[in-house]
C-alpha cells in the first residue's frame, strides 16, 4: 500500500504530481473507462462527476461505506441518552406527582426518545458522511486546473492517483488516452502559498481575545462581592409597582392600593350569617334596647359589600385619603365632596344596582333606608374621629368634646366598645356613629378609637356564654392561637409581660401602654362577659389593634375560652382538677418543689463559698 | 450530449409502454446548469425587487410587533379568558403543517423512488425550513417572557432547581419541532452542497467564489464521495420520513391529550398529518406556479409535476374531509354531551362562518381536481391552492378557538376577538416567509441540479436503448 511504500512521484516544473486526469463527455464512455482501469489493476482511481453515476461503484471497485453503522450507533446513543435523561430527571431527581402515575412512565417517554434517536442518528449520518469524505477540505490539487470547474457542470473526469502502486505518469497518460479520455493532463500541486495570511491569523487572535472579555467579566463577578444591587437584564416583575394594603396607589383613580370587594360578592370564607357569633352581642336583646343599631348590624352582616363599601369610603378611605390630599393632587376632588354631599348620594345611587340581587330578602329594604341616613351621620363621626384618633395617640386633648373624654377614655377604653351607650343618651346621629363601630371587624376602621361620648355604663347585651362548645380541642386551638397572637404582649401566662412588653420596658419606650394582665378581676367573666372579650379581641382596645383580620371568628372564640381557662387556672384548687389527674399533678408538684429546694440549696452553698 | 423532447409535448398524458419524460425541451447537463444558475446569476428582475421589498416590510412589521409584544406583554393579543391559545398557536400549527410537505416530498417520495420529486424537492425543502422558522417564532413568543424560553430545555438550572416535565405533550412538542427543524436543515443543506459547488465553480467574483466555496465544503464530485453522500441522503430520508409523521402527531397531542371537548379525540394524529401534507402541497403549488414562469423553468418543473401534486392535494383533501365527518360521527356515537355540543357548536355556533369557510376551502374546492383540465391548468391550481391555504388556516382556528371559547362551563364562555397585533403578526409571518424564500431564490440553487441531471442521464440512457 501507499503507506508502506513511498508513492512514486514525478517532479514537473518543481511541483509534485498527484496523478493524471482525463475528461469524458458522457456517462457510458466514463463507465467503460472505469472498468478498464479497474481491470488494469488500479485501486486508487477515482471519477469526478456532476451527479451520482449509477454503477460506478462497481466499475471502480469502490467498497461499501460503514456509514449505516455510524448512524445506527448514533441512533442507539440517542435512545439511551433520552431514556437516561428522562428517567433520571423525572423518575429520580425531580419527581412530579401527576394523577398518581408512576414516576418512570415509559410510554410517556417514547416521544422524546424517538425524537432524540432521530436527531442523533441524523447528526451521525450528516457529520459521519463529511468526516468519511474528508470534507471540508481547504485545498485540493484537483482544483488547480480551470477545466476541472466543469466537473460540477457537465463533464466527467477520471483520475489516476500517483499513490497507486501501478502508477507511472507516462503509462497512465497513455492508458487514459487509449480509453477515449480527452485533455489528459497531470494534476500538479497547488502552488498558491500554503500559509494562512498573517492578517487573518492576527484578526482571528483578536476576535478570540475580545470574545473572552465577557466571559472573564462574568467569571470575575462570580467570585467578587458587590454592594450594588443585582444587574437585571430583564427586570420581569422585580420592580413592579406593587403596593402594600392601605398605601396610596397612583394606579387606580380612587388612590387606594387595596381594591375594595367586588359588589355583590362575598369573600372566600366570609359567608357567615350568624351575627351573634361575629359580634359577640346578643342581637335579640339588642333589638329590644336599640332597634336601629341591631338592624344595622344585621344589614351589615347580610349585605356586607354595600355597607362595606360605604364603610370603606368613610372609615377606610378617609384616613389614606386625608394623607393623600397632601401628596396626590388629584385626590382632593374626590376627597372633599366625598365627605360632604356625594357621600350621601353615592350609596343611594349605587344601591339599586348592588342591591338588586339581594332584593328577595325582605330585610334588604330596611338597611337601604338606613343606609341613606347613615352616611350623613357616619360622616360626622368620621370627621370627629380623625382628631380623636390622633389625640389618643398623642394624649393631647384638643378637640371639642374629647377634653372631658380623654380621662374617661383611659378607663373606659378598657371596656372598649362601650360607645354603645350613646344609643340611649344621645339622639340618633350620635348613636349611629357608634353603631357603625362593632361591625368594623375590618382592621381598616379604627372604630374602637371612637369616643364614647357619654356615661361609661355598658348596656350592650354581650353574649355571656361562649357560643362554641368548649372541649379540649377548642382549648388546644385557643391556646395555640393565643400563643401565636396574644402571648407576645400579654405573655404566655397572660400576666401582661410578654416579650414585646419586656422590650418596651427595657428601652423605656415612652409611648408604650403596658398590656393588661388578663388576671385582673375586671376582666373576669362576671365583669367582662365573653362577648365583650371577643369584641375586644376583634376590634382592639387602647393600643391593642383588632385581630379580626388575622384570626377567624371561630378561633377568636377559642381564644376567649382559653383566656377563661387561664384565669381559672390562677384561682383553682386541687378539687378543680379531675380526680384521675390529681396524682400526676401532685407528683409533678413534688418534683418541682424538690427542684426548687435543690436550686435554693445550691444557691446558698454558692453564696457561702463566695463568702469564704 | 443532449436529449430533445418536443417542447410542446404534454408529459401529463400517459403513453402505454413509455415513461413520461420529466425534463422537456432540448436539454443537456449543461442546459440544466445554465437554467438554474442563471436565476441566481442574472441581476434581479423588477418583479423580484418589488416583491422582496414588500416582503421585507411585512417581516419588519412582524419584528416590530414582537418588540411591542415584549415591551408590553401578551395582553396585546386577543388571548383572553377562556381562549388563551389564540392566533399565535393557530399560526404555529398552520406553519408547522406547511413545513411538512417539504420533507415529505424529499424523504417519502425519495424512498418510494418517485423521480418527479427531483425538480421540486429543493424548493419544497426550503419552504419547510422557512415555514418552521415562522412556526417556531410563535410558541417562542407565546411563552410570555420569551427571554426565559430557554427554560424549556432540560438543563441543570441553578435558578429553578428543577427539571422539565417529560410527561407533558408541550415538552414533547419542544423536542419534536426542534428536532424537525434541525434534521430538515441538515437534509436541505446536505442536498444543496453539490449544487453549491456548481455555483462556486461558475462564480467569477472572488468573494462570491469564496462564500460558495466555504458553503460547498470543498465538494469535488468524487465518486467515493458521491457513494457515501447518496447513502447518507438515503439514511436521512429514512429518518426524516417517520420524523415528519411524528412531528405533527406530537403537535396534535398538544390538543388531544387535554380534556377539552373537541380536542380530546384519538383521530387527531392521522387527521393532523393528512392536513399538514394537504396544506404543505398547496403551499408548494402556490410557490411553484408563479416561480416556474418567472424564472423560466417550465421545462424542469413540468405540468406533470404539478399534476402529481394536484393528485396528492385531492387525495389528502378527501382524507381531511373524511376526518371532519368522522369527528362528527364519533361525537354522536360516543354520546358525551359536551362532545356532541362541541361539534354542533362548531358548525352552528358563533363561529359557523369559520367552520363553513374551512369546509368550503378544504373539502369542496379540491374536488375540481377530479377533472384533468383543472389538474393541468396552472392558474386553476394556483387559485385552488390559495383556497386550501386559507381553509387550512381556518381549520386550525376552528379547532383551537371554538373548542376553548365554549368548553364545559357555560358561565366561562366567551367570544374570541383578535387584536390588530394578531392580524399584523399573521401577515408579518407571511412577510418573513416570503423574505426568506425570495432570498433563497436569488442566492441558492432552487432546483436540485445534480438529481435532475441524474434523471436526465437515465432518460438519455433509455433513449439510447430505444434507438438500438
Amino acid at each position: 500500500m501507499s503507506e508502506t511504500k513511498p508513492a512514486p512521484k514525478t517532479v514537473a516544473d518543481g511541483n509534485t504530481v498527484h496523478g493524471v486526469v482525463a475528461e469524458f463527455s458522457d456517462v457510458d464512455s466514463l463507465l467503460a473507462a472505469c472498468e478498464r482501469v479497474r481491470d488494469a489493476g488500479y485501486t486508487k482511481a477515482d471519477a469526478f462527476t456532476p451527479f451520482p453515476v449509477h454503477g460506478i461503484d462497481k466499475a471502480l471497485g469502490i467498497k461499501p461505506t460503514v456509514l449505516p453503522w455510524i448512524a445506527l450507533t448514533a441512533g442507539a446513543i440517542g435512545t439511551c441518552t433520552a431514556l437516561t435523561m428522562q428517567i433520571w430527571m423525572n423518575g429520580i431527581d425531580y419527581q412530579y406527582i401527576i394523577s398518581g402515575k408512576p414516576y418512570i412512565s415509559l410510554p410517556a417517554f417514547i416521544p422524546v426518545s424517538f425524537e432524540l434517536t432521530i436527531l442523533f442518528a441524523s447528526f451521525g449520518t450528516f457529520f459521519g458522511m463529511w468526516a468519511l469524505n474528508g470534507l471540508p477540505r481547504f485545498s485540493n490539487p484537483m482544483f488547480t486546473s480551470p477545466r476541472f470547474d466543469r466537473a460540477t457542470d457537465d463533464t466527467f473526469f477520471l483520475f489516476l492517483d500517483a499513490k497507486d502502486k501501478r502508477f507511472d505518469e507516462a503509462g497512465a497518460k497513455v492508458l487514459l488516452g487509449d480509453l477515449g479520455g480527452e485533455f489528459v493532463e497531470p494534476v500538479v500541486e497547488d502552488d498558491s502559498p500554503k500559509k494562512i495570511p498573517s492578517f487573518l491569523l492576527i484578526g482571528l487572535a483578536l476576535v478570540i481575545a475580545f470574545s473572552m472579555i465577557p466571559a472573564l467579566l462574568v467569571a470575575r463577578m462570580r467570585v467578587t462581592k458587590s454592594s450594588s444591587p443585582r444587574f437585571h437584564v430583564f427586570p420581569d416583575m422585580d420592580f413592579s409597582p406593587a403596593k402594600d394594603a392601605q398605601q396610596i396607589s397612583t394606579l387606580f383613580a380612587d388612590g387606594r392600593a387595596m381594591r375594595p370587594d367586588v359588589p355583590g360578592t362575598v369573600n372566600r370564607g366570609e359567608l357567615d350569617w350568624d351575627v351573634d357569633f361575629q359580634t359577640g352581642i346578643d342581637m335579640e336583646k339588642l333589638a329590644q334596647i336599640d332597634a336601629p343599631r341591631a338592624r344595622q348590624l344585621v344589614a351589615m352582616m347580610q349585605s356586607d359589600t354595600e355597607i362595606g363599601e360605604g364603610d370603606g369610603e368613610v372609615a377606610g378611605e378617609e384616613s389614606p385619603a386625608e394623607e393623600a390630599v397632601e401628596e396626590v393632587t388629584e385626590e382632593p376632588q374626590t376627597e372633599e365632596p366625598a365627605a360632604e354631599e356625594p357621600m350621601a348620594d353615592e350609596p343611594a345611587t349605587e344601591e339599586p344596582a348592588a342591591d338588586e340581587p339581594a332584593a328577595e330578602e325582605p330585610a334588604a329594604d330596611e338597611p337601604e333606608a338606613e343606609m341613606q341616613e347613615e352616611p350623613e351621620s357616619v360622616k360626622e363621626e368620621s370627621a370627629s374621629e380623625e382628631p380623636t384618633a390622633e389625640e389618643t395617640a398623642t394624649e393631647e386633648p384638643a378637640s371639642e368634646e374629647p377634653a372631658a373624654e380623654a380621662p374617661a377614655e383611659e378607663m373606659a377604653a378598657e371596656e372598649a366598645p362601650a360607645e354603645e351607650t350613646p344609643a340611649e343618651t344621645a339622639p340618633e346621629e350620635a348613636a349611629t356613629p357608634a353603631e357603625a363601630e362593632p361591625p368594623t371587624e375590618k382592621p381598616a376602621a379604627p372604630a374602637s378609637l371612637a369616643p364614647a361620648s357619654g356615661p361609661t355604663v355598658d348596656t350592650t347585651p354581650w353574649l355571656t356564654e361562649n357560643p362554641l362548645t368548649v372541649d379540649a380541642e377548642v382549648l388546644a386551638r385557643g391556646q395555640q392561637q393565643f400563643n401565636i397572637y396574644c402571648s407576645v404582649c400579654h405573655g404566655m401566662n397572660g400576666r401582661g409581660n410578654g416579650l414585646v412588653n419586656q422590650r418596651a420596658q427595657q428601652i423605656l419606650a415612652t409611648t408604650w401602654t403596658p398590656p393588661s394582665s388578663l388576671h385582673d378581676q375586671t376582666l373576669y367573666q362576671d365583669a367582662y362577659p365573653d362577648g365583650k372579650l371577643f369584641s375586644t379581641i376583634s376590634n382592639g382596645v387602647r393600643k391593642m389593634p383588632g385581630y379580626a383580620a388575622q384570626i377567624r371568628a371561630k378561633d377568636r372564640w377559642a381564644i376567649v375560652s382559653y383566656v377563661r381557662a387561664l384565669q381559672a387556672s390562677q384561682n383553682a384548687t386541687l378539687d378543680d382538677v379531675p380526680a384521675s389527674q390529681r396524682k400526676a399533678l401532685q407528683a409533678k408538684q413534688a418534683e418541682v418543689q424538690a427542684e426548687l429546694e435543690k436550686a435554693a440549696a445550691k444557691a446558698a452553698a454558692d453564696a457561702q463559698q463566695s463568702a469564704t | 450530449m443532449s436529449l430533445a423532447v418536443p417542447n410542446g409535448l404534454d408529459n401529463s398524458v400517459e403513453r402505454p409502454g413509455t415513461r413520461a419524460p420529466l425534463v422537456l425541451g432540448e436539454s443537456s447537463y449543461h442546459s440544466i446548469t445554465e437554467a438554474v444558475c442563471k436565476i441566481a446569476e442574472n441581476p434581479p428582475s423588477k418583479l423580484w425587487v418589488i416583491s422582496f421589498l414588500v416582503a421585507v416590510h411585512l417581516a419588519t412589521m412582524l419584528g416590530l410587533c414582537i418588540a411591542y409584544l415584549f415591551y408590553t406583554g401578551v395582553g396585546v393579543w386577543g388571548n383572553r379568558n377562556p381562549v388563551f391559545w389564540g392566533w399565535p398557536i393557530v399560526n404555529f400549527v398552520f406553519w408547522v403543517g406547511i413545513g411538512h410537505a417539504g420533507t415529505l416530498i424529499s424523504a417519502i417520495l425519495y424512498l418510494f423512488r418517485q423521480e418527479w420529486r427531483t425538480s421540486i424537492n429543493r424548493t419544497a425543502e426550503a419552504m419547510t425550513i422557512f415555514a418552521v422558522v415562522c412556526a417556531g417564532t410563535f410558541p417562542g413568543i407565546h411563552v410570555g417572557r420569551a427571554w426565559l424560553a430557554f427554560w424549556l430545555a432540560p438543563y441543570p438550572s441553578l435558578n429553578l432547581w428543577m427539571w422539565p416535565q417529560f410527561r407533558s405533550p408541550l415538552l414533547w412538542d419542544v423536542f419534536a419541532v426542534s428536532t424537525y427543524a434541525t434534521v430538515s436543515l441538515l437534509f436541505w443543506y446536505m442536498g444543496m452542497v453539490p449544487d453549491l459547488a456548481t455555483f462556486r465553480d461558475r462564480s467569477k467574483h472572488p468573494v462570491r467564489r469564496a462564500v460558495y466555496g466555504v458553503l460547498s465544503l470543498g465538494w469535488s464530485g468524487s465518486s467515493r464521495h458521491w457513494m457515501r453522500y447518496e447513502k447518507a441522503y438515503a439514511l436521512l430520508a429514512a429518518f426524516a420520513a417517520p420524523l415528519v409523521l411524528s412531528v405533527h402527531t406530537i403537535v396534535s397531542f398538544d390538543f388531544a391529550v387535554s380534556q377539552v371537548p373537541g380536542w380530546h379525540t384519538t383521530i387527531f394524529p392521522p387527521y393532523f398529518v393528512a392536513g399538514a401534507i394537504f396544506s404543505g402541497f398547496a403551499m408548494v403549488i402556490t410557490l411553484m406556479v408563479p416561480a416556474r414562469s418567472i424564472f423560466n423553468i417550465e421545462k424542469l418543473i413540468t405540468i406533470r409535476h404539478l399534476e402529481n401534486m394536484c393528485k396528492i392535494i385531492l387525495t389528502t383533501g378527501m382524507i381531511v374531509g373524511l376526518a371532519y365527518g368522522t369527528e362528527f360521527f364519533i361525537a354522536w356515537y360516543g354520546q358525551v354531551t359536551e362532545e356532541k355540543f362541541a361539534f354542533i357548536n362548531r358548525a352552528m355556533g358563533p363561529y359557523w362562518w369559520a367552520y363553513w369557510t374551512m369546509i368550503t376551502c378544504n373539502v369542496i374546492s379540491p374536488n375540481i381536481f377530479w377533472w384533468k383540465k383543472a389538474r393541468t391548468t396552472p392558474w386553476i391550481m394556483f387559485v385552488v391552492s390559495i383556497f386550501v391555504n386559507i381553509g387550512m388556516w381556518f381549520e386550525r382556528f376552528v379547532i383551537t378557538v371554538t373548542s376553548l371559547s365554549r368548553d364545559y362551563l357555560p358561565s366561562a364562555w366567551a367570544y374570541f376577538e383578535p387584536t390588530w397585533v394578531d392580524w399584523a403578526m399573521l401577515i408579518g409571518s407571511f412577510g418573513l416567509f416570503f423574505t426568506l424564500f425570495l432570498l433563497f431564490c436569488r442566492l441558492m440553487p432552487i432546483i436540485n441540479m445534480a438529481e435532475t441531471k441524474a434523471t436526465l442521464a437515465k432518460e438519455l440512457h433509455m433513449a439510447h436503448k430505444d434507438a438500438h
